[in-house]
């Protein structure tokens, strides 16, 4: 290895790394494991955040980082960016996902039925304080199969719309789009106005907290939308390539993806239902529903400036606001130095009788006219 | 001869990091930056394992332009001992085998934060500055795609006007580090938020300087002998910062940038800012080589008349 010139910086982030990993827990298979199955619902956050599907991989970085989320995202977009990109999937269809649950609010009922699935929606939330006691504790009762089991996929709410004329309907095209033609916001600079394909992307690997702050600011009254949710999707997905030689479709795996479309008539020009979208790897309701929000607030003529594609894509970009924020406490001096230089000036201009410095309470005479 | 013998070794991750299709795709982008100096060239920017915010975009350039064969200076407001310039070093030697330096003389590639160095450089060495904003009409135009399209229009009128507007208020600029320069009468370009006293050093220099910003994802360059005055009024000249009389209490020098360091008795007390440099006055016994530097023991710049 290189001789590195150094004098005490390297010591002491060794040790400051070393006493971090001291304070939690050891980074063992075991502990990944056990991320791994009790905290399904964490490790998908990371995972969509983190933009790369692998479970385990995401529960190690939660376990490697302590939980700290953001690590815990840096470090699988930190791994993602070291993978080559060998191939492209096959498009994944709403009707072909093996959904298990699926619920509209804008009707009763709907063609294939309203779906629970898996949900704490309608759980009390009282804490299990008993499971501290360390009495033997009752595990929750297995659900109950039913006589006939239910369809694996199910027609799209929007198909319905479309038929009865209240959202406008989508050309089938004839020549699916070419995967590698679809902009890419992780391998293309992005620009604003974004492609549609770099907005959608972008919210599926945004920072739900940060989704949820400005889509929860446009449903409160800060927007035009009052997001209807027209359909919402827990389903795992077949992932299919095309054999490059054969030219046949094969199977590669399933993983867990979740979408939500809200509908409202609210704003954007035209007459009609509009949908507003949002996809993501991992099952993670809340930033579905706020990112469909914000999907359809940023096609608004005139958005609220906090709800401008722009704004809403940079600022609900995980790893670069977390990284920017704790970029702060790195040190300043030779800015505020800068800036100081610049301050005494003005001070020493505006507080000319005063030899000490900053005592006068009144600026002098002269700048009061200047600033009049 | 085997296959073995002639394949790479196997490693975990590709040479200097990046893979080959980032590094084209920064090589490309740096070359159209050098071929618009000053202009804001967008970048896919790869994430890396250091935190975005924290050099991310310097270190994309470095990593694209390192080879075993170079040595690498890394600082972080002036010093190389930071604990941040120690972690990039750690970093881009553990990935490139470079070798390391902090004497700025030594260095084939420099990358720093928020300071060029105090020793001029020359045309075989390429300063790398990290920046956390790369758009310079952000304070008067926050929507991207309004600011690029002033560039593209040259509409700079509000940029001048906020200089106006502070010398109407306050009777001078008073704009601190990142100053707003013009590059090749083309584009105004934020020079990164180095103090004032590193613009001048931009201004027809024999070196390059590759100016990248990973976490907005745009770089640019100013290319050797190219033209960078900062914004000002000709009646109300730039000035860099004022530290005259200021000396330094490791080496005895003045008129070169300084660190003040509060006193507990309400003092100060003055060191330069460039560690690599202090370090070579220190061990003079040692008579390492120092180079010319941009302002001479009594402050005057080398290009006579740039200041005013």
């Amino acid at each position: 290895m290189a001789y590195v010139a150094t004098k005490g910086g390297e010591q002491a982030i060794d040790q400051s790394e070393r006493f971090y990993h001291a304070l939690k827990g050891n980074v063992t298979l075991e502990a990944v494991q056990t991320v791994l199955e009790t905290m399904p619902y964490l490790v998908d956050r990371v995972l969509g955040e983190g933009s790369l599907y692998a479970p385990e991989l995401a529960a190690l970085a939660l376990v490697q980082s302590g939980g700290d989320l953001y690590e815990a995202v840096l470090l699988l977009r930190a791994y993602r960016s070291t993978q080559p990109r060998i191939a492209y999937a096959q498009p994944i269809t709403t009707e072909r996902m093996t959904t298990i649950r699926r619920i509209s609010a804008a009707f009763k009922d709907i063609p294939g039925g309203q779906i629970l699935g898996p949900s704490l929606d309608y759980s009390h939330r009282i804490l299990r304080t008993d499971v501290l006691e360390g009495g033997a504790v009752e595990p929750t009762p297995a659900v109950d199969l039913a006589d006939q089991p239910a369809p694996r996929s199910y027609p799209l709410v929007a198909d319905w719309e479309r038929e009865n004329r209240l959202l406008v309907q989508i050309p089938r095209a004839n020549n699916p789009t070419n995967p590698s033609d679809i902009p890419d916001v992780t391998r293309d600079p992005i620009t604003m106005p974004a492609p549609r394909a770099h907005r959608l992307q972008a919210l599926a690997r945004a920072e739900t907290g940060g989704v949820l702050a400005l889509g929860y600011a446009g449903m409160r009254g800060y927007g035009f939308t009052h997001p209807t949710v027209n359909e919402l999707r827990l389903a795992y997905a077949d992932l299919e390539m095309v054999h490059p030689i054969s030219g046949e479709p094969f199977g590669v795996g399933r993983f867990r993806m979740s979408q939500a479309e809200i509908i409202s008539s609210g704003g954007g020009g035209g007459v009609g239902y509009k949908l507003g979208y949002t996809a993501t790897m991992g099952w993670n309701e809340v930033k579905l529903i706020a990112g469909a929000t914000l999907d359809m607030e940023m096609n608004q003529a005139e958005p609220h400036p906090a709800h401008t594609e722009d704004f809403v894509l940079y600022h609900t970009e995980s790893v670069e606001a977390s990284g920017f924020c704790i970029h702060f406490k790195l040190p300043h001096y030779v800015t505020f130095a800068s800036g100081m230089d610049s301050i005494r000036k003005v001070i020493q201009a505006e507080y000319p009788a005063s030899k000490e410095g900053y005592t006068s309470p009144e600026p002098s005479e002269s700048t009061k006219m200047v600033t009049a | 001869m085997s296959l073995k013998e002639l394949a790479h070794p196997a490693s975990d991750y590709s040479y200097a990091f990046l893979d080959a299709y980032a590094k084209r795709e920064l090589r490309r982008r740096i070359l159209k930056g050098i071929a618009l100096p000053g202009a804001q060239i967008p970048y896919a920017s790869r994430e890396l394992p250091i935190a975005r915010g924290w050099g991310t975009g310097g270190l994309q350039a470095t990593l694209s332009l390192i080879s075993p064969h170079d040595t690498v200076k890394v600082i972080d407001q002036g010093a190389d001992d930071s604990v941040n310039a120690a972690n990039l070093r750690r970093f881009i030697t553990r990935m490139s085998d470079a070798k390391t330096t902090t004497d700025t003389l030594q260095a084939t590639l420099i990358q720093s934060r928020h300071r060029i160095p105090e020793e001029i450089l020359t045309e075989k060495q390429v300063l790398i500055l990290q920046v956390p904003d790369p758009e310079p009409l952000r304070r008067v135009q926050s929507d991207m795609a309004k600011s690029r399209e002033m560039h593209a229009d040259r509409d700079y009128g509000q940029m001048w006007l906020v200089l106006y507007e502070q010398l109407v208020r306050f009777g001078d600029y008073v704009q601190g580090a990142s100053y707003p320069v013009m590059v090749h009468n083309r584009y105004i370009m934020s020079p990164s938020p180095v103090p004032r006293w590193d613009n001048p050093k931009l201004h027809q220099a024999q070196h390059l300087t590759i100016l990248s910003a990973g976490r907005e994802k745009r770089l640019y360059a100013v290319p050797p002998y190219t033209n960078v005055y900062p914004l000002e009024f000709d009646d109300v000249p730039f000035r860099v910062e004022n530290q005259r009389g200021w000396v330094c209490v490791r080496t005895g020098i003045q008129n070169k940038f300084m660190n003040e360091i509060p006193q507990a008795d309400g003092s100060s007390i003055f060191e330069v800012s460039d560690t690599g440099y202090v370090s070579k006055l220190i061990q003079r016994d040692a008579n390492p080589a120092t180079g010319t530097t941009y302002f001479d023991d009594e402050g005057s710049f080398y290009h006579d008349g740039y200041l005013k």
